[in-house]
């Protein structure tokens, strides 16, 4: 039978073929498609689902199309496995919501039986199967503007300077009979220019001299400047929605998280090629840039702790987890909303559901946590390890020839088994005095082994002695029907009860333990359903590890219990933090258990300082495993519906990856990377060019940068943005050179005061006849009014400073109010909690991580104005502001009004201002001008 | 789509740095004009939300099931073995409280909320709740915003979008936290997501004054006021430079309305002048401190309303506590529900007959929610009961909702949805369409999708209509 789907040479031997196997019984059945199947499928199912604006997106009118799908992004059909096939399902009516057809006659059970044999048999469609004449392709084609390769366009003929960017700007200007405004001022070019690039006014010494000073060395210098990278960081960052914490309800922080801003800050500042940008931070561990694969973690993710225990919320949390992935990689760095089809079909976008599962194949083996941070100060921890490590040996040496000096047993393990001559018992008991941390006693398991001569029966044990048939078991289970009690159990937010103790179950990720309801004494006992042979105790401990205490047995023979075990015959667990004075050991003064203890204490530390050595440098980003865990397409992106395994790959619309389902890890990465650093991808450097015009003139080519798709937006400049495309692949992918080419030019240059007829033609000046001012954002106005105070910290790099009284953890987060020298670096070195606004400068769209977040809004609120006239951060800069120019100037009232507007505006005040002022200042004190002037538009706008 | 709606989108998010045509006043929060209209004539005008966080429990409160007293001690049916949010399920467990009719209409509520009871001849029972998340932060998130992720925009300030402000002197979306702590998702309950910063929710309570509404103690009123009129005189100046910019001129009225609610937030957050029988009435004179200042807070939301606020979010429990301080009975419900539903009940009862006799509950939709329900079983070796987002109840009263109704229906047990289960999206659906809304039509683009407060779900529940 296999001979049938051989292609079509074979096609013209079929019925020879047929005829040999005649006698076969599979192949009588043959079912004959035209005229079986086919009118099955054109009177039940042709009307809705033709070619016609089909609905639910599925034609059954093709082959392909049957096995590509509809909307649903499922299979219609799978050839040769009938069983699970959508279409039968859908047309015997498993779901009676979703039977087909909606209306008139079901299909009968003949005619169904018929249908499952056909697909059983290969859904055989003659002439359209693969490889023949009327075969459709089944890789997606689009017609879509940005899916289509680019090329360098023809630069129009402009004759007012040689900067190609002008000319296509003009050129649209001119067809909509619009002309570019005169050139801006040189205060206001400088100052545009210094907040574009830095997120700064500039520095007075560069404005004293604006007038004189080149504007080709001005854009180098500030090009150059760290500045730079902490500015265009942000940007990157908000992209990714980028946060120091985990998000949801626990909102944990990521204490290691820093470490990839700094990356981030210094690739700009390096101008990394934008190619082995994206490539680091997907493949940071061939590459041995750890830090960089914290762009792969940069969203929210949950705690294994607050998922839910069941199967369906751990996988449903796996699957929220691998989508923050995808949102990351395909709305970041390919401008594609992938994440749209993670339930269906994109509605838009020629992106199927399956291939959303492709990409989620290619992060199958990553996790979110810390990893190694490979470096020169990770290199200098390691190298302390060895000597650190002798240290802890001996420090252990010497613990332990005490030990066997006062002969004590060694210290009790987390699972201790005591063992003892067996006896014939009905119960035990641990009876727990103190534990390691002081806190409440806590145990997973308590148990009882019984000896190996006991048979579990309740015969006579001493007759049974040479029995040896059966092997040691735990009696104290609540399935062999023992009891358990206890002196308490806390009544915490999660189940603690002493039940825990005998369910047999202590997998960490399962099970909980049981905790006393408060520190101290307390105890656990077991009894068992009859009385039996034992000659072990063993017990599974938890955080709080019973460091002091005694096992007992009740002894069936005088129904006493009896004392079988106790820990003050045993070394001191290093982790015990009790004090000295309160540890009894037998037969040991108390001296000498401070011997004990102090050589204990010595052992804890070595080994801490040696775990923390050996850990290394850390950066809370990607990890990987080498054996990736399969991949399914996942039916309405339900994680309990599977459809099918899928590969690795991309979007099929881009050109699909040639991988098997069982591809190396690493590998599936490396296909991603080289496929979207390709100077041929029609996306990668579209999108990148368009975020960096975006954020020269406050939109983009494209309105939309994370979404080139159908529901973004056209560009504006279809043939510029391929242009700069172009140049940025052609000049070895280097930002800063488009930086330099829009600076360059007129467009950047113009004036942005508006012209009454211009605006009536093209309100938004998205055809820049002027340079669109906009307000500047959060964290400039932020770092101005500090460089404004004289206060700003230029300290480069590491942990962030605070802006609430806490890192992470559960809401009800205060912020700070007021701020030292730490507090006074660039806003970008804010410690980043997610979900939670920022005080004061968070109700300037300041975004708060939750959402990837490519372009700000520019709101207006009264809660602006209620922050920056009365916050005590923007008083408090202001009066820092008045004494800096008190310093500076003196007593003089107008040359204090001066100095505040050249730091401020970077111009002298005029007259008027003058005379309006002056009074403010003589009356109220100059600390009051100040607090005016971090008020006006003038400071906060970017014209 | 509406092109005022367009043109409006499009200057808050920027992208129309002067726009000459739209009115000034629609750039900010006082728009009395018409910019902003219902999609069709609305029943009602403002909404305040009560929600319960922590998640009551629906079987101790409103969802009366016999059932309970006869197996109590049993396991449940077919389900002996559950395992859900914290772990294994014990036994089915009968109500705490004992249920007794209420009103005309007889309705069952529990000893629980007994003021709240006398009330339910005004009130309409959503009984088939379902949440899609078991898990608080998320769960709440789905109550608030329609998604479970951070980062959605709020009920809230999709109707402050949608519908703008009425208000010259006060924001339109006030958020009321509760005097014990925040709800367990924070900011993000009336958080303004992707849509303008201008349209999320002020918090303000009587315990939490609105953040830097005065200036600073070493600033007197008359310097205050000297500079203000520095500030404007600067501002005009620059305005002269920028004929037509209205990105300017919306920045001089922010300063003005900034400077009215400087005015106005004291006198509507300052109680003194209710009476002695109001404040009784909201159990504002209860010794227990919770108690008062949840009454006071419950007062507040009816002033706001009364001066003209759109939508008011009123929060009644706090953050994760092990139930200590919200309504997450999982260990000992009785003990702490005992506790919360004192706080709770007179306030909400007062406040719902406070509406009432002053004519307001015509044109005010009040929404009483919880972001799921609990078990009907008590959780294995504990005496509280596990979250529960397979049924539970909400109910609405007031503006345009069917009066002593209940629409949906649990199991027997109150373990499941049964009986036209609604989705949280169909509640949003109902609200928005209460206001005059079409949820499908209430869009904002974002990241590749017109977004909207019900996803892509949701169905108006046209039983519960008036």
């Amino acid at each position: 039978m296999k001979l049938f789907t051989s292609g079509p040479i074979f096609a013209s031997l079929c019925g020879f073929v047929l005829l040999l196997v005649a006698d076969n019984s599979a192949a009588s059945d043959a079912v004959l498609f035209e005229q079986e199947i086919l009118p099955l499928l054109q009177s039940h199912c042709v009307d809705c689902h033709g070619a016609n604006d089909p609905e639910s997106g599925l034609r059954v009118d093709r082959r392909s199309s049957l096995i590509r799908g509809g909307d649903s992004g499922e299979a219609a059909l799978t050839p040769n496995q009938a069983d699970g096939s959508l279409l039968l399902q859908l047309v015997r009516g498993d779901d009676a919501d979703r039977r087909m057809p909606p209306e008139g006659e079901s299909l009968s059970t003949d005619e169904i039986a018929l249908l499952s044999r056909w697909i059983d048999q290969g859904a055989k469609w003659p002439g359209q199967m693969p490889g023949q004449k009327d075969a459709q392709d089944d890789t997606l084609q689009s017609d879509h503007w940005s899916l289509q390769p680019f090329s360098r366009p023809k630069v129009p003929r402009f004759d007012q300077g040689n900067n190609a960017i002008d000319a296509f700007i003009n050129k649209r200007l001119d067809a909509a009979g619009l002309t570019f405004s005169p050139p801006a001022d040189s205060i206001s070019i400088a100052r545009r220019v210094s907040f574009v690039l830095t997120g700064l006014p500039p520095s007075d010494s560069v404005t004293g001299d604006a007038k004189e000073r080149d504007y080709a060395t001005m854009v180098d210098e500030l090009l150059a400047s760290p500045e730079y990278g902490q500015r265009w960081a942000q940007h990157w960052l908000d992209v990714i929605r980028w946060a120091e914490t985990v998000g949801f309800e626990t909102n944990s922080e990521r204490k290691q998280a820093w470490p990839y801003r700094d990356w981030v800050i210094d690739a700009f500042n390096s101008d990394k090629p934008y190619d082995q940008f994206i490539r680091e931070q997907i493949l940071g561990d061939e590459l041995g840039q750890d830090a960089a694969l914290g762009f792969l973690v940069a969203g929210p993710a949950n705690l294994p702790g607050q998922i839910g225990r069941d199967e369906e919320a751990m996988r449903q949390s796996r699957q929220d987890e691998l989508d923050e992935v995808i949102q990351t990689v395909s709305q970041g760095i390919m401008g594609l909303t992938i994440g749209c089809a993670r339930c269906h079909n994109h509605k838009f976008d020629p992106i199927l559901q399956k291939d959303y599962y492709s990409l989620q194949a290619i992060f199958a083996g990553m996790s979110y946590g810390d990893r190694r941070l490979r470096g020169e100060a990770d290199d200098r921890l390691t190298d302390r390890v060895p000597a650190e490590a002798e240290k802890l040996r001996s420090l252990i040496a010497k613990a332990d020839s005490l030990r066997v000096q006062k002969k004590l047993r060694p210290p009790l393990p987390s699972f201790p088994k005591e063992t003892f001559d067996p006896i014939l018992a009905d119960g035990v008991r641990i009876e727990i005095m103190a534990t390691n941390n002081d806190g409440a006693a806590s145990l997973y398991e308590l148990q009882a082994w019984t000896s190996e001569h006991d048979n579990g029966a309740e015969e006579d044990v001493s007759k049974n002695a040479s029995s040896q048939s059966s092997t040691s078991r735990n009696i104290a289970l609540a399935s062999n029907g023992s009891r358990v009690s206890a002196s308490s159990f806390a009544l915490a937010n999660q189940t603690r009860h002493f039940d825990n103790l005998i369910d047999g179950s202590s997998d960490r990720r399962q099970a909980f333990p049981w905790v006393a309801a408060k520190a101290g004494p307390a105890w656990a006992q077991v009894d068992f359903a009859n009385s039996t042979m034992i000659n072990a105790v063993a017990w599974d401990t938890s955080s709080g590890v019973p460091v002091d205490l005694v096992v007992k047995v009740r002894d069936v023979a005088t129904g006493q219990w009896r004392a079988v075990a106790t820990s003050r015959d045993r070394m001191l667990r290093t982790d015990d933090i009790r004090k000295a004075e309160s540890i009894v050991i037998d037969g040991l003064s108390q001296k000498e258990v401070k011997e004990l203890w102090s050589v204990n204490q010595s052992v804890n530390r070595t080994r801490l300082s040696v775990n923390r050595l050996k850990a290394g440098s850390r950066v809370y980003a990607a990890r990987f495993s080498e054996n990736p865990a399969a991949t399914w397409q996942l039916r309405r992106g339900d994680p309990m519906q599977r459809i099918a395994m899928v590969p690795p790959s991309t979007p099929v619309v881009l050109g699909a990856l040639s991988l098997g389902i069982d591809a190396p890890e690493r590998t599936r990465r490396q296909a991603l990377v080289s496929q979207l650093t390709s100077p041929h991808h029609p996306l990668t450097a579209r999108v990148i060019v368009n975020r960096i015009w975006q954020h020269h003139f406050g939109i983009g080519i494209v309105e939309t940068p994370s979404d080139f798709g159908k529901m973004g937006s056209l560009p504006s400049h279809p043939q510029l943005l391929d242009w700069l495309a172009s140049e940025l692949v052609d000049n070895n992918w280097s930002l800063k050179h488009i930086h330099r080419l829009i600076l360059n030019s007129k467009t950047f240059q113009q004036s942005s005061v508006p012209r009454p007829a211009a605006l009536q033609l093209d309100a938004d000046s998205r055809l820049l006849w002027r340079f669109p001012p906009r307000r500047i954002e959060a964290e400039s106005i932020r770092d101005s009014i500090l460089q404004a105070s004289g206060k700003l910290n230029s300290q480069m790099g590491g942990r962030g400073f605070n802006l609430f009284q806490q890192r992470g953890g559960l809401s009800d987060y205060k912020p700070l109010e007021t701020f030292d020298h730490e507090g006074w670096r660039r806003m970008i070195y804010a410690h980043k909690i997610r979900m939670q606004s920022v005080d004061v400068f968070g109700t300037f769209d300041c975004p708060d991580a939750g959402q990837m977040k490519p372009r700000r809004t520019q709101s207006i609120t009264p809660l602006q104005s209620l922050s920056l006239l009365n916050s005590p951060f923007v008083n408090r800069q202001a009066a820092f502001f008045a004494s800096r120019i008190e310093d500076e100037v003196g007593a003089d009232l107008n040359a204090q009004i001066d100095r505040a507007f050249e730091i401020a505006f970077s111009r002298k005040a005029t007259d008027p201002e003058r005379i309006e002022l002056i009074k403010l200042v003589r009356d109220e004190g100059l600390m009051q001008m100040c607090r005016v002037l971090i008020n006006t538009s003038e400071f906060l706008y970017l014209r | 789509m509406v092109p005022n709606r367009l043109s409006r989108r499009r200057l808050l998010s920027g992208s129309a740095a002067a726009l000459p045509q739209i009115a000034l006043a629609s750039l900010l929060a006082d728009r009395t004009s018409a910019s902003e209209k219902p999609h069709f004539s609305a029943k009602a005008k403002n909404v305040i939300v009560v929600f319960c966080s922590g998640a009551i429990s629906h079987v101790d409160t409103f969802d009366f099931k016999p059932e309970l007293l006869r197996l109590n001690g049993k396991p449940l049916p077919g389900n002996a073995k559950l395992v859900s949010f914290q772990g294994p399920n014990g036994n089915l467990t009968a109500p705490l409280w004992k249920f007794r009719p209420r009103g005309q209409s007889g309705k069952m509520v529990s000893d629980l909320v007994p003021r709240i009871g006398e009330l339910a001849d005004e009130i309409c029972f959503f009984h088939s709740m379902t949440n899609k998340s078991n898990t608080h932060g998320p769960a709440e998130n789905v109550m608030n915003t329609g998604f479970a992720f951070d980062g959605f925009p709020s009920m809230g300030s999709w109707i402050n979008f949608g519908l703008g402000s009425e208000n010259k002197n006060l924001p339109a979306f006030v958020a009321i936290e509760d005097p014990r702590g925040m709800p367990q998702s924070g900011p993000n309950n009336w958080a303004s997501g992707f849509l303008p910063a201008s349209v999320q929710g002020t918090p303000l309570s009587t315990t939490m004054p609105i953040r830097y509404l005065q200036p600073p103690k070493s600033v007197s009123s008359k310097t205050d006021t000297a500079a203000r009129d520095a500030l404007q005189f600067m501002e005009q100046n620059f305005q002269r430079s920028y004929p037509g910019d209205n990105q300017l001129a919306g920045r001089i009225a922010s300063y003005e309305l900034a400077a009215r609610m400087q005015m106005h937030v004291p006198e509507v957050t300052d109680l003194s002048q209710e009476s002695a029988h109001t404040l009784k009435l909201y159990g504002a004179d209860s010794p227990d401190k919770t108690k008062a200042a949840f009454a006071n807070n419950c007062i507040l939301a009816r002033r706001l309303i009364e001066s003209g606020v759109r939508f008011v979010q009123l929060f009644n429990g706090a953050y994760a506590s092990g139930g200590r301080i919200n309504w997450d009975g999982h260990s000992k419900l009785k003990e702490q529900y005992d506790v919360h539903g004192q706080i709770l009940d007179q306030p909400v009862a007062g406040l719902l007959r406070d509406l009432k006799q002053r004519g307001m509950l015509e044109s005010t939709l009040v929404v009483f929610a919880t972001e799921f329900g609990r078990m009907p079983m008590f959780q294995a070796g504990t005496y509280g009961r596990d979250h529960n987002p397979l049924g539970f109840t909400c109910w609405m009263a007031g503006a345009g909702v069917r009066k002593g109704y209940s629409y949906g229906a649990t199991d027997e047990f109150g373990f499941k949805a049964v009986e036209n289960v609604a989705t949280v999206h169909d509640f949003h659906a109902t609200i928005l369409h209460l206001l005059g809304l079409d949820h499908k039509r209430l869009t904002f683009y974002h990241n590749g999708i017109q977004r909207r407060l019900t996803d892509v779900h949701g169905k108006v529940i046209r039983d519960v209509l008036a």
